[in-house]
């Protein structure tokens, strides 16, 4: 504390410990009189305005914030499209927010980590678990990274000339463009192959995939909630192929549909956000598994399991010498970190649910989402499923009246639902929401 | 000290080669895999590919670091160390012996010429 009964501002937070005479002596050391000396930012690069931030009491900012937060309204909604609120129970919570956890500093030291490292490892076990796939990452930012990833993996294990990634025409917008700006500057192309009824059509996909192909993907539910029938036969097309199968789904979807790796999956990616993480501004948590032979080519981290010097379990980052840290420019991928705590949530869930409860609320994802439609069928001028298929969670609703309308009236009573086009709506139905299905229904019958 | 036999001839990024009739033996020296500590891991090209002196061939991977392997002499694989790929600690155990990588027809006897002989090389390392 100075003189002036204020406190003296030290640079650097608490885990750069820095103090100014060990900053000046390090500068000294380098020959430079100051840090602006030492990183010579230019100064056409330099902002040198005025930022705008006025300080505020915190009581000031709390009104303010509160302000903020009541612009937003207070609809009850039934959006989905790769985006599912399911309902997490508060053990994820009082369990991830202990300070153990949520420490802002590196969960990856061997030496301070273990407990956090184990929470990631017994992720990735779930994950191994659920996909069938012998090896899972300890998350990507997204199912769209992950999808990225794959691509690019696809790229580097196949030794033929292909380059083309075959994506179904439904497909979300961002996932596409995720992966899109993944591809750019590779030899890699995106092309679409069409879908039948909601799923993927097996027999145009077989006359186009061929000797170009690196990657087919698929996706189980798909974007639009139908549920793939046929997947082994997707598989069977892209081993044809020489292609490298890539399958899309989800946490809960896993506890109910077939398992990847016995439809011939070779990387599986996706939410694994599904659980431990409500719907949040389309944050995410992306899941990663593969075959054992593309151990060495698999993106982002991975916690492994060995033996400390006293014969003890022992748990450490594994295979980083493949991150770019170490190995810069040929990295197997530039992601250099990942979701580690939203992954620990999702664990948590996991783990708690255990393998009835994922059954169960994966049941009731079908079933909610099939007396739903079925509800909303009856109306006349309306047809929901839109596709003759099984769904999960999600489904279409074809509207003679506008479907526009019909949403702005729904969002008037308090719903909201996904607009696809003129006539075209999408409606996800959870555990969530699955209470509040008979006040949408009578909304739904006065919007028409 | 580190072992460098006179029957082979060494690359600056510490490769060997040996001299003996078509075939070479290629792959890391002695010194290289000290300084790389264990290796966990050994990407080597498949029999049939073509290999420039020079240029990369594989990787080899130790707890530490992922170094490339660079070709000490062009040529096309004819053999490959399958072993490394189930025990690549051999690479440290025996790297003159059953730690070798790959097996290539020498394009060029010449290409010899531009290798260092083991005098030159242990002068390099030391």
């Amino acid at each position: 504390m100075s003189e002036g009964g204020r406190h003296e501002r030290v640079a650097g937070s608490p885990y750069t410990p820095h103090t100014p005479a060990e900053t000046a002596e390090m500068l000294a050391a380098v020959g430079v009189d100051s840090e602006a000396e030492l990183f010579d930012v230019p100064p056409e690069v330099r902002f040198d305005g005025d930022l705008g931030i006025e300080p505020r009491s915190e009581r000031e900012l709390r009104a303010e914030l509160s302000s903020v937060l009541a612009k937003n309204d207070d609809l009850t909604g039934f959006l989905g499209r790769d985006h599912h609120s399911h309902y997490v129970p508060s053990v994820v919570d009082d369990l991830s927010q202990r300070a153990e956890f949520l420490t802002s500093y590196t969960q990856y030291q061997p030496e301070i980590a273990q407990g956090f490292l184990q929470a990631l490892f017994e992720y990735q076990s779930l994950v191994v678990e659920l996909t069938g796939l012998p090896v899972a990452n300890c998350s990507m930012y997204d199912a769209a990274t992950a999808l990225g990833e794959a691509a690019r993996l696809a790229d580097r294990v196949r030794k033929v000339s292909g380059s083309v990634v075959w994506v179904p025409e439904v497909l979300h917008e961002n996932k596409r463009a995720v992966l899109e700006s993944y591809v750019d500057g590779t030899d890699l192309a995106v092309e679409t192959y069409p879908m039948a009824e909601g799923t993927v059509d097996v027999d145009a996909l077989a006359e186009l995939a061929d000797g170009e192909s690196a990657m087919i993907y698929a996706e189980n539910p798909t974007v639009h909630g139908t549920i793939e029938e046929r997947l082994s036969d997707v598989g069977d097309v892209a081993d044809e192929a020489g292609a490298l199968f890539c399958l899309g789904t989800d946490t809960v979807a896993l506890g109910l549909l077939e398992e990847p790796a016995s439809v011939g999956a070779d990387v599986v990616v996706g939410e694994a956000d599904a659980l431990g993480l409500p719907t949040a501004y389309g944050m995410g948590l992306g899941l990663f598994a593969t075959r054992e032979a593309f151990l060495r080519q698999v993106p982002g981290r991975l916690v492994g399991a060995g033996e400390d010097a006293a014969g003890k379990r022992a748990y450490t980052l594994t295979l980083q010498t493949r991150e770019q840290h170490i190995r810069k420019e040929r990295a197997t991928s530039n992601i250099c970190t990942n979701q580690a705590w939203v992954a620990l949530r999702t664990a948590m869930h996991l783990a708690w649910l255990g393998p009835d409860g994922l059954v169960d609320l994966a049941s009731r994802c079908v079933r909610e989402a099939e007396s739903l439609s079925a509800r909303l069928d009856e109306f006349p001028g309306v047809k929901a499923p839109v596709h003759d298929r099984h769904h999960f969670r999600e489904f279409l609703v074809r509207t003679d009246q506008p479907a526009p309308a019909i949403a702005r009236d729904l969002e008037a009573d308090g719903f909201a639902v996904h607009v696809l086009d003129d006539h075209l709506l999408q409606i996800c139905v959870t555990d969530v929401n699955a209470d509040e299905t008979d006040a949408l229904v009578a909304a739904f019958e006065e919007a028409l | 000290m580190f072992e460098v036999p006179t029957d082979r001839k060494y690359q600056e990024s510490h490769e060997y080669a040996t001299t003996d009739g078509e075939t070479a033996t290629v792959g890391i020296t002695d010194f290289a895999q000290d300084e790389l500590g264990d290796v966990v891991f050994v990407e080597l090209p498949e029999v049939g590919e073509e290999i420039t002196q020079g240029e990369e061939f594989g990787v080899v991977e130790s707890i530490k670091a992922v170094s490339d392997l660079y070709a000490p002499i062009s040529g096309t694989v004819t053999a490959v160390n399958e072993d490394l790929f189930d025990r690549p600690e051999l690479v440290n155990e025996e790297p003159y012996g059953d730690g070798w990588m790959l097996e290539v027809e020498v394009a060029d006897d010449a290409a010899f010429d531009e290798l260092l002989s083991a005098d030159e090389y242990r002068e390099q390392t030391e």
